[in-house]
């Protein structure tokens, strides 16, 4: 085995610009196609459609709430507020990380990890960054009542009816 | 080389001679009974031949390494066997895969035992990992010329932690479902990429279906070929950084040095492979007269910890079954939502800050862990149990695993319903 220690590849001292410049075009050729790759793969795994319930859903009559009384909707993540004739529909979805906040006696609670909110879903403690968002409610033509999840309103903006 | 290998002649003697001759085609290497035959069935041995052929007698100190990164490789093996046993009853459908847990504890024949041994393996592995890491640091085993395998080491325990993580999600039972929302939602806290993140965790706005299988394939292909290849590299360097760490041996030969310089090879001369490959490699019989021989010292002690690893997993597995929750209920979290002992630590963080607990302190360690070789550089103390020359480090680094441990118990027994502050007494 003889060795060849000189630091140049046999036969290219000729023309180092013409090697280098294929070198360098093969390196470049390889990276892109290398970033091309990357990004297909991450085209290819978001998705385009996706499957969940509808955003604007309609939840029944004013007349099924009564007046004073605060319904949680389970499979809406919704809690339902009815006061006197003014009626809003909240988030019950915690700000924090996603978990399901429970009704308390002075609010509502998340069991993940122990956010608090007040009756507006106000944070009263614990480590969610912001309050529950009220959502848009309006009364459908058939008189049911229509929620919006797809439009934040203020808070204490209820729908009078 | 001394096997036996006159043959007898005619059709007759090639048959009497059937079974010696198959056996010596596929072991070239009679059991080795002297240091030549001890050396060569290490070297052509393909699942030996990882191992140098002599060992260094502190590799082999039980109270040195405590054998905790080869325990943590079996627990990797028994997970890889009893994983894919388990995927041949698994489905990864929302509407299947809690009844498919039933089906493992009631009807598959050793259903309930492999899936104890794979949940038991992985969190055994999780500690084993963690506390092969508390044992690199404190006996200064990263430094100089380990650094690099010290980073491929912090990485493989992220790895280990993303198995864990993506695995319990898989029985889809309330605890699955509430840590894919939890996880999800932490990672969508992560700076600039962050909601991008977690949709493409999710494969949605919603966790249901796409992320089951999503986590799936993470957990049963993408993750274990990255923690394979990522093993391997991490056993190839321990050999090509000079076998395990040790204390200098100065004193007893001061010429030797881990980095030699570099060969000087006159061009007019012809070299064997061994006369080029020079420079910062192996030490690897340097030192041949103080070292021992691979087999039996270093395969005996494998097997035993082998032993030991398979006993104390199958016989907790026979003793506890894996939890399996309620199914799930997507509308109600269980009251308090608590992830396994191993986040629990992380958890109680993020009850206090979603993007500093769960983003930004795990980042930041993280990043730390990553840098410590290049930041510690001091030479001292390699090779010892908390040498006092890495006292500061040491200390640093101690209090890091105090604090995990206290979060740790903290989120364990400390807190109750909506993640109040309760005392278990």
């Amino acid at each position: 085995m003889t060795v060849n220690l000189k630091r140049s590849s046999p036969g290219g001292a000729q023309e180092p610009g013409r090697r280098s410049m294929l070198g360098l075009l093969t390196g470049a050729g390889l990276a892109g196609s290398g970033l091309l790759g990357v990004i297909s793969n991450l085209v290819f795994i978001k998705p385009r459609a996706t499957y969940g319930q509808p955003q604007r859903f309609t939840i029944g009559k004013p007349d099924d709430f009564p007046t004073g009384s605060r319904v949680a909707l389970q499979a809406q993540k919704i809690c339902v507020v009815r006061e006197g004739d003014k009626l809003a529909a909240v988030s019950t979805v915690c700000t924090h990380l996603g978990c399901t906040v429970g009704l308390s006696e002075t609010g509502f609670a998340c069991p993940c990890h122990g956010s608090r909110f007040d009756h507006d879903g106000v944070v009263t403690g614990g480590p969610a960054p912001k309050p529950l968002p009220w959502y848009k409610v309006t009364l459908a033509p058939n008189g049911e009542i229509e929620v919006d999840k797809d439009t934040e309103v203020p808070s204490g903006s209820y729908l009078s009816l | 080389m001394s096997a036996d290998t006159r043959n007898r002649s005619g059709l007759a003697g090639a048959l009497r001679d059937l079974p010696r001759n198959v056996w010596n085609s596929i072991f070239r290497n009679p059991v080795p009974s002297n240091d030549v035959e001890r050396s060569a069935t290490t070297f052509t041995n393909f699942f030996l031949h990882i191992h140098p052929v002599k060992v260094h007698p502190n590799s082999l100190r039980p109270i040195y390494t405590m054998g905790l990164g080869l325990i943590s490789f079996f627990l990797f093996l028994i997970l890889v066997l009893t994983g894919i046993a388990l995927m041949f009853y698994y489905v990864p459908a929302t509407s299947q895969a809690y009844d498919r847990m039933l089906d493992l504890r009631g009807s598959v024949a050793f259903g309930t035992i492999l899936r104890n041994m794979h949940r038991w393996a992985a969190h055994g592995m999780v500690a084993v990992v963690f506390l092969h890491m508390c044992r690199v640091f404190f006996t200064g085993a990263y430094k100089k010329p380990r650094e690099f395998n010290w980073v491929l080491g912090v990485v493989l325990f992220l790895v280990t932690l993303l198995l864990s993580f993506t695995g319990y999600l898989l029985p889809w039972d309330q605890l699955a479902f509430w840590a894919i929302t939890v996880g999800a939602a932490i990672a969508g806290y992560a700076p600039v990429v962050g909601k991008e993140i977690q949709f493409l965790l999710m494969g949605g706005n919603a966790v249901g279906q796409e992320a089951l299988l999503r986590f799936y394939v993470l957990h049963v292909a993408v993750l274990p070929a990255v923690m394979t290849v990522l093993v391997a590299v991490h056993f190839w360097r321990i050999r090509k950084d000079g076998g395990l760490s040790r204390p200098p041996e100065a004193e007893i030969k001061p010429d030797l040095e881990v980095t030699r310089p570099p060969a000087v090879l006159d061009p007019k001369r012809t070299y064997g492979l061994q006369g080029l490959v020079r420079g910062p490699l192996t030490r690897v019989g340097d030192l041949p007269d103080n070292e021992l021989y691979s087999w039996p010292h270093l395969f005996r002690a494998e097997l035993f910890v082998l032993v030991v690893t398979v006993s104390v997993i199958l016989l907790l597995s026979l003793a506890f079954n894996a939890p399996l929750e309620e199914p799930v209920n997507a509308l109600h979290p269980p009251n308090p939502a608590k992830a396994p002992w191993y986040f629990l630590g992380l958890q109680e963080m993020v009850s206090y800050s979603a993007f500093w607990g769960g983003i930004g302190v795990p980042g930041i360690f993280v990043l730390l862990l990553l840098l410590t070789p290049y930041l510690d550089r001091n030479p001292k103390g390699v090779g010892k149990w908390f040498a006092k020359e890495r006292l500061l480090a040491n200390t640093v680094f101690l209090t890091f695993v105090v604090v995990n441990v206290i979060f740790v118990i903290i989120g364990t027994f400390f807190r109750g319903p909506n993640w109040a502050f309760v005392t278990p007494w």
